[in-house]
């Protein structure tokens, strides 16, 4: 009778967040500003000179659906590499909770660290391929920017999301976000550190609602 | 004591107003606006900087290379760095100051272009480099971390800024003038008790902007660096510059460095060159030239990081050549470790010594032909965004002219790096 309950427990666990959706879905697009100058690393002091160009992401936008949604049963883990003297992605949405490993795919140190209020951490300087790869849990929503303290053109971004619905723009700033509960919630679209857009949706089931952002 | 505290407090407060993330929003976004991109992002540039401000607090002589009458000394410093990448195989950099001199002096504040050189990197795996102009020695490890922003201590180690008896402007006669020089008391210069410190020469003047031309590169764990420059390692800012001092008498220097892994760093260093200015030619021993009074600087540096820990040592063996004594030596060596105890908070100590051989005397004797040295530095650093901080450095070393004395040196930096 103990495992059969325990069993009911864990399908409840499992089904429980798709509960309530039909399968809503949100599209539309963001308007996006205009690409940044790619970054140019100082190699004042490097006896050794590699990799004139950096890889550079056009910018990107970030729309979620806010909302009081349950906690995640199982915690979720992720990666923000770095590549190429480079944060692979360059913005990593994350929902609140998860696990962001930093492997280091470069054949150099880097030393990721973050001085934003939401996460204040320095992983040090840490090998290529090393084990346990670092890693921190976010557990305050909001942006972390993240640098390196031995190359200064690089820069990243985790936005911690209070939310498990959430999707990146494609570099036109389309979006398609699904698998959503009905109900009337507030959607919004993070664009940079200074603008986040917002407009409600009514979602109905079984629907696909286009939503643009002005 | 109080102008120079005043103003650093005013800036320690004011950093702890600052809102941090509006700040920080500020400078990067300040950041984009100085960088320009051309030709599809072939053609990109960067205009960046830091601003420092800069008090210490001292016993008579200042220490090191620093030059002031009282016993504080308020230095600020604007740098300007401008980086340009055209395609990936040219590279260009800058680096501008205003200040009160290159090393702090009490002077008024000038204007100066310290760096600036064109690098060719033909193939992308860096087995070669070529660069040209004026810029930092390849000559050990410390260049890589002299910025104001990335040295964990206010000053340099002892090494760079120790002043010997070695003077640039005349060539030493006898064993005797160079004692008098090394040994200097305030009855050498009434009036101007340290007025000798403008003559004398460390073994190697901070990172050495000299001008000429480098190659490097790196072959599997290898990496290799010459230079040949218009001055020695020892010669003053005042002549790095190519109109100041031709290429006559150059200095030839070069590294080799492995790398078993990132953790750690080794190299070896050598450099040899004249000493002596150009005008100093009507001093020097007949028969001989400006080529037999050399500086030849024997180098090693080792390095290991990992994680939140930092370790760095340098020693040197530097050799003066004088044809009418014969060869001086000196050996200057430092340990430097860095440890992060939080993300923002980190502390360094170090500890520098340099000693100094003999030299026969007018007696029959020998004696040292300069103070022998140590001095402790002690410096914890605090960052309160990623482009503001503040480092405080406590230093202690023997005093030269008292038995038992001991000098004590407090500074304090402010960086706005953007």
């Amino acid at each position: 009778m103990k495992k059969i309950r325990l069993l009911i427990v864990f399908i409840g666990a499992v089904l429980a967040p798709g509960l309530g959706r039909a399968e809503s879905v949100v599209e539309g697009r963001v308007p996006l500003p205009k690409a940044r100058t790619a970054p140019v690393m100082n190699k004042r002091y490097e006896i050794v000179s590699k990799g004139g160009v950096v890889a550079m992401n056009p910018p990107l936008a970030v729309v979620y659906l806010e909302g009081d949604f349950p906690a995640a049963a199982v915690q979720p883990v992720t990666q923000m590499s770095q590549k190429d003297l480079a944060f692979v992605p360059l913005l990593l949405p994350i929902r609140v909770g998860t696990k962001v490993e930093f492997p280091n795919l470069d054949d150099t140190y880097h030393d990721v660290f973050s001085y934003s209020a939401p996460k204040r951490f320095d992983l040090g300087r840490y090998l290529p391929g090393e084990k346990p790869v670092p890693s921190q849990v976010f557990e305050v929503p909001g942006l972390v920017t993240l640098r390196c303290d031995i190359h200064e053109h690089m820069r990243g971004l985790i936005l911690v999301l209070a939310t498990p619905h959430f999707v990146i723009t494609d570099t036109e700033g389309h979006f398609r976000l699904g698998g959503l509960p009905v109900g009337r919630y507030v959607l919004k679209a993070w664009v940079d550190s200074k603008t986040t857009l917002e407009r409600t949706v009514e979602l109905k089931e079984n629907s696909v609602l286009q939503a643009d952002f002005p | 004591m109080k102008t120079t505290g005043r103003i650093v407090v005013g800036c320690l407060l004011g950093a702890l107003a600052m809102p941090a993330r509006s700040s920080e929003d500020f400078i990067d976004r300040l950041d984009e606006s100085l960088s320009v991109s051309a030709l599809g992002g072939a053609f990109r540039g960067r205009l960046s900087g830091s601003l420092d401000l800069e008090g210490y607090f001292f016993s008579q002589p200042p220490p090191g290379l620093m030059v002031a009458s009282g016993p504080e000394l308020f230095a600020p410093r604007l740098s300007m760095f401008l980086d340009v990448q055209l395609g990936e195989k040219i590279y260009a950099f800058v680096q501008a100051r205003v200040d009160r001199g290159f090393d702090p002096t009490d002077g008024g504040m000038e204007g100066r272009f310290d760096e600036y050189a064109l690098r060719l990197t033909p193939w992308q795996d860096g087995r070669f480099n070529f660069q040209v102009g004026k810029f930092a020695t390849v000559v050990g490890s410390w260049v890589h971390r002299h910025g104001s922003w990335d040295n964990p201590f206010v000053t340099a180690p002892l090494p760079y800024e120790n002043l010997t008896g070695m003077w640039d402007v005349a060539a030493v006669r006898n064993g005797s003038t160079l004692l008098r020089w090394a040994h200097v008391q305030p009855k050498h210069f009434p009036g101007d008790a340290f007025a000798d410190s403008r003559f004398r020469l460390p073994i190697i003047w901070g990172p050495s902007y000299a001008t000429g031309a480098a190659i490097s590169g790196e072959v599997g764990k290898f990496t290799y660096a010459g230079e040949i420059k218009n001055g020695a390692l020892a010669s003053r800012p005042e002549y790095w510059g190519s109109d100041e001092v031709r290429w006559d008498h150059p200095t030839y220097s070069a590294r080799v460095g492995f790398r078993p892994d990132e953790r750690w760093t080794m190299g070896f260093s050598a450099s040899a060159g004249s000493y002596l200015l150009p005008s100093a030619a009507p001093t020097i021993a007949p028969g001989t030239s400006l080529d037999d009074y050399r500086e030849v600087v024997l180098a090693q540096d080792v390095g290991f990081a990992w994680h939140h820990w930092q370790l760095w040592a340098e020693a040197f063996e530097t050799r003066f050549e004088i044809p009418t004594v014969g060869d001086v030596r000196t050996t200057a060596y430092y340990v430097e470790a860095k440890y992060k105890f939080t993300p923002q908070f980190s502390g360094a100590v170090r500890w520098n010594e340099q000693v100094f051989g003999t030299v026969s005397d007018s007696v029959g004797g020998r004696l040292p032909w300069g103070y022998d040295r140590w001095r402790i530095d002690v410096a914890p650093s605090f960052r309160f965004t990623p482009h503001v901080q503040v480092k405080l450095q406590y230093s202690v070393q023997p005093d030269d002219l008292g038995a038992h004395d001991y000098q004590h040196t407090l500074a304090v930096q402010f960086t706005v790096r953007f």
